[in-house]
């Protein structure tokens, strides 16, 4: 275990390290002067150059770039060119956001995705399937837009933006995740109203990892299911449903649970495009927008926690198929 | 089995939803009831001395006051916190008599002093909005009601750069002092404000709304809304879904116009245009080859067909620019622009390659530009390439002219109803907005003769002359004069707009029937 964490660890470290090296060099490949368009066009040039000197960007980039990580490393991750706060604070104030979808969206995905593979297994499902295969193959922001059309202004069923009523007072802390924070204050008004806001961004970012999730559960569930123990369980006489249950699923689930990994890291890209559509306050607007003003200290903060999530998350996997797998105990 | 758990999904679905109703009544705190409005982007900061963007706008203006402000529909300057004012025959001295019974939202009184405050907090933030007050040589107070500034060399546009949106606002000296910290108040500023104006910011959520609240205390015309609510929905496809579904008020820029025509027939909205003095530019790079040859350049403006060019993206929302200043800042008929018959350029080109950058907006009305700009120009027997770029990077084009694009497309707008305020941004030879560096000695000077006369026909002949020349050289393709075009819910009433404050409406006047 402790060599487990270890190597995770060093890796993490790796791919951090990997990451600001692409984010500095992009910095350094792409021409902009996002000091003037912070500080606009009518600022005097001893403005603009004062700025600049402040911020450390008249530095040559191996300069800037050991300053970057020597704050870093201390947690600090410089000062935001758009909002003019710390980069840290930022993610501290929109991550919640992003992570309380993702979550949910990850959730939604493993139900559907476990759906369709349990019963696509045995060759049913039809209509689950194509649903699914069909909705999952339009465009995200296609689909963010159809849900938004059909259940915000057609039905009138869900909300078209937002994470929450405004005017609900919704508690602030302690976890910045509404579902949490309002479960903990006892306000399950907040509990439904974030749930209401939850659905269909969440549904839109679920559809695709869920049709990944349930092919791969189907066809490893395939093959377990014409192994030597799935016949002995049938031959004990237990019903069709408790084999796959009791003996099918578990041995089965090595693939779907890297999958599941592997599709975190299409849920945390496809965030960018959701949040933008159902303007939910997380970090994939955050990013749009630091994008648009060329913010490198915002860019490359988001994209370290991006990055660190995504490790932490697949190392996660890794536990989990040794708990659903004691063989690979072994190795 | 699959059929039973589509149903019993969808079942859930209906059930999450239907006990939240997407749609609630606005809370009634009074008779005005709620306006809901809506911004594309986060507006980064509410401090009226850094502030330097168009969205947010509405914000700094319902909160804070100047000295002066514009008449709507109009270019007129016209009192705001100052009820007079008199200028001295050298243009140098500026008397402001201040109005007097105004409070601040903190309950605390307005007067010279806080004047003096501010403008100089403003200088000490030192940020761009700071270049207004940069030619202050001293401010006096010599009583509570006056306040005396002295100009260091005469600035025709002073009285503009009072009434402009991004000029000087007067912020509470308590609410300064009270939040000084190290950084002038920056800090507190970023998300709190105490002005003058008819609504208190009440909430700062930044990244996702910000709440306007009645002032009631305010010395002037109270609002008639009790709250403004104005959400951060960065999709305007969403906003448009929200604005027909009755959950926004209004729309103010950037709604696509090929799909104006379609709310025009529904009976819930309005759609409004009204003068504006934003501008679609298309600079060209007169530093390098091929553009550096003048008659190139003036071919290559013929063959773009402006006019057709103009109503095929904008429809009636926007007319071919007829002088190199916004229509409204100096009289046309003084610096006018022509361009020579798209038939005479017909093979202007000769196969040159030209690259064309612009930068994207929500409307998507730059794509389309560039692109019917390129196949035009193609047409005529260049070769363009058109690419997408943000805005950082065409600030960076000046500092290697040689590397930079042939041709970037813009649309900006002057800080004040001033000619100096568009010219000397855009023409300038150090203009902050003169991306691809067009230098004129003779339009400099020209531009600098100006800001120094007091005599407005005078210099009105300067500024007409600089753009004159500006125009004989094709430094810039004046393309079009946008109106500033709002979609509104029918309910709507007491719109108020003045074109020097772009995508804005007071929102003091807006009444929801």
């Amino acid at each position: 275990m402790a060599r487990f964490a270890l190597t995770r660890l060093a890796s993490l470290v790796g791919i951090l390290l990997g990451l600001s090296v692409v984010v500095f060099l992009l910095e350094a490949v792409v021409p902009a002067d996002p000091v003037r368009a912070m500080v606009g066009a009518s600022a005097l040039p001893q403005i603009v150059e004062a700025k600049r000197h402040e911020l450390g960007l008249d530095r040559p980039l191996p300069a800037q770039y050991a300053q970057f990580l020597s704050r870093a490393v201390r947690g600090d991750l410089s000062m935001s060119l758009h909002t003019r706060r710390p980069v840290r604070t930022d993610i501290g104030a929109f991550l919640p956001a992003t992570v309380e979808l993702a979550a949910t969206a990850l959730a939604l995905a493993v139900v559907l995705g476990g759906a369709l593979g349990l019963l696509t297994a045995r060759g049913g499902g039809t209509s689950l399937r194509v649903a699914l295969v069909a909705s999952a193959s339009v465009p995200a922001f296609l689909l963010a837009l159809l849900l938004l059309i059909v259940f915000y202004a057609r039905f009138g069923w869900f909300p078209g933006s937002g994470r929450i009523s405004p005017d609900l007072g919704a508690p602030t802390g302690p976890t910045g995740l509404l579902i949490i924070d309002g479960l903990v204050h006892g306000r399950l008004d907040v509990v439904r109203d974030a749930l209401a806001h939850l659905a269909l961004p969440a549904l839109c970012l679920a559809l695709g990892p869920a049709v990944a999730l349930g092919r791969t559960l189907r066809s490893s569930l395939q093959t377990v299911l014409v192994s030597d123990h799935i016949r002995t369980a049938r031959a004990k006489g237990l019903t069709e449903r408790g084999v796959l249950l009791r003996h099918g699923v578990r041995p089965a689930l090595n693939a779907p649970l890297t999958m599941a990994g592997l599709q975190v890291g299409m849920l945390l890209a496809g965030v960018v495009v959701v949040e933008s559509v159902f303007a939910w306050p997380g970090l994939g607007l955050y990013t749009v927008r630091a994008i648009a003003s060329v913010d490198f200290p915002a860019i490359a903060g988001v994209t370290l926690v991006m990055g660190a999530v995504y490790v932490i998350v697949n190392a996660l996997v890794d536990l989990a198929q040794v708990a659903a797998d004691p063989r690979l105990h072994a190795r | 089995m699959s059929r039973r758990l589509l149903l019993l999904l969808l079942v859930v679905l209906a059930m999450l939803g239907s006990g939240c109703s997407s749609t609630p009544p606005p809370p009634q705190g009074g008779s005005g009831g709620t306006l809901r409005l809506a911004y594309l982007a986060d507006m980064a900061q509410a401090d009226p001395d850094v502030f330097y963007d168009i969205e947010g706008n509405t914000v700094i203006l319902s909160v804070y006051e100047g000295l002066l402000k514009y008449k709507p529909d109009s270019t007129e300057v016209i009192p705001s916190l100052a009820e007079s004012w008199e200028v001295s025959p050298d243009g140098l001295t500026y008397t402001f008599h201040l109005r007097t019974g105004v409070k601040f939202q903190d309950g605390t009184p307005f007067n010279a002093q806080a004047v003096k405050m501010s403008f100089q907090r403003r200088l000490d933030v030192g940020a761009a909005p700071s270049y207004m007050l940069e030619p202050v040589a001293s401010m006096q107070t010599p009583d509570a009601t006056t306040f005396v500034v002295r100009l260091k060399h005469p600035v025709a546009p002073f009285l503009h750069y009072m009434a402009s949106s991004w000029g000087p606002k007067i912020i509470s000296p308590k609410a300064l002092a009270d939040n000084a910290g190290k950084d002038h108040a920056q800090t507190w500023a970023k998300e709190h404000a105490s002005g003058t104006g008819p609504f208190q910011l009440t909430a700062f959520e930044r990244g996702q709304r910000y709440e306007l609240t009645r002032f009631d205390g305010y010395w002037g015309q109270k609002a008639h809304v009790d709250k403004v609510e104005i959400r951060i929905i960065p999709d305007i496809g969403t906003q448009r879904l929200q604005l027909q579904s009755g959950d926004l008020d209004a729309i103010l820029h950037s709604f696509p116009v090929a799909e104006l025509a379609s709310v025009k027939s529904n009976p819930d909205l309005q759609v409004r245009d009204f003068s504006s003095f934003l501008n679609a530019i298309i600079y060209l790079n007169t530093n390098k080859q091929p553009l550096s040859d003048p008659a190139l350049r003036t071919a290559l403006a013929g063959a773009i067909d402006r006019d057709s060019l103009v109503k095929e993206v904008y429809g009636p929302y926007a007319k071919p620019s007829t002088s190199t200043y916004p229509s409204g800042l100096l009289d046309p008929a003084l610096a006018p622009v022509a361009y020579p018959p798209s038939e005479t350029t017909a093979a202007a080109g000769a196969g040159k390659k030209l690259t064309f950058a612009f930068t994207a907006d929500d409307s998507g009305i730059h794509r389309r530009l560039a692109e019917l700009v390129q196949q035009r120009l193609d047409a005529a027997g260049f070769s363009v390439t058109i690419k997408e770029v943000q805005l950082p990077q065409v600030y960076e084009y000046v500092n290697d002219l040689q590397a930079a694009p042939d041709m970037v497309l813009q649309t900006n707008t002057p800080d004040g109803a001033h000619p100096d305020m568009w010219a000397r941004i855009e023409w300038y030879s150090k203009g902050g907005l003169n991306y691809l560096g067009y230098k004129s000695p003779q339009v400099d000077r020209l531009l600098d003769q100006a800001l120094e006369t007091t005599d407005k026909a005078t210099s009105d002949r300067d500024y007409g002359q600089a753009g004159k020349i500006l125009a004989q050289d094709t430094g810039i393709i004046f393309v079009a004069d946008p109106r500033d075009v709002m979609v509104l819910r029918k309910n709507l009433t007491g719109v108020e707009h003045v074109p020097n404050y772009p995508w804005a409406l007071n929102l003091a006047a807006l009444q929801k029937g």
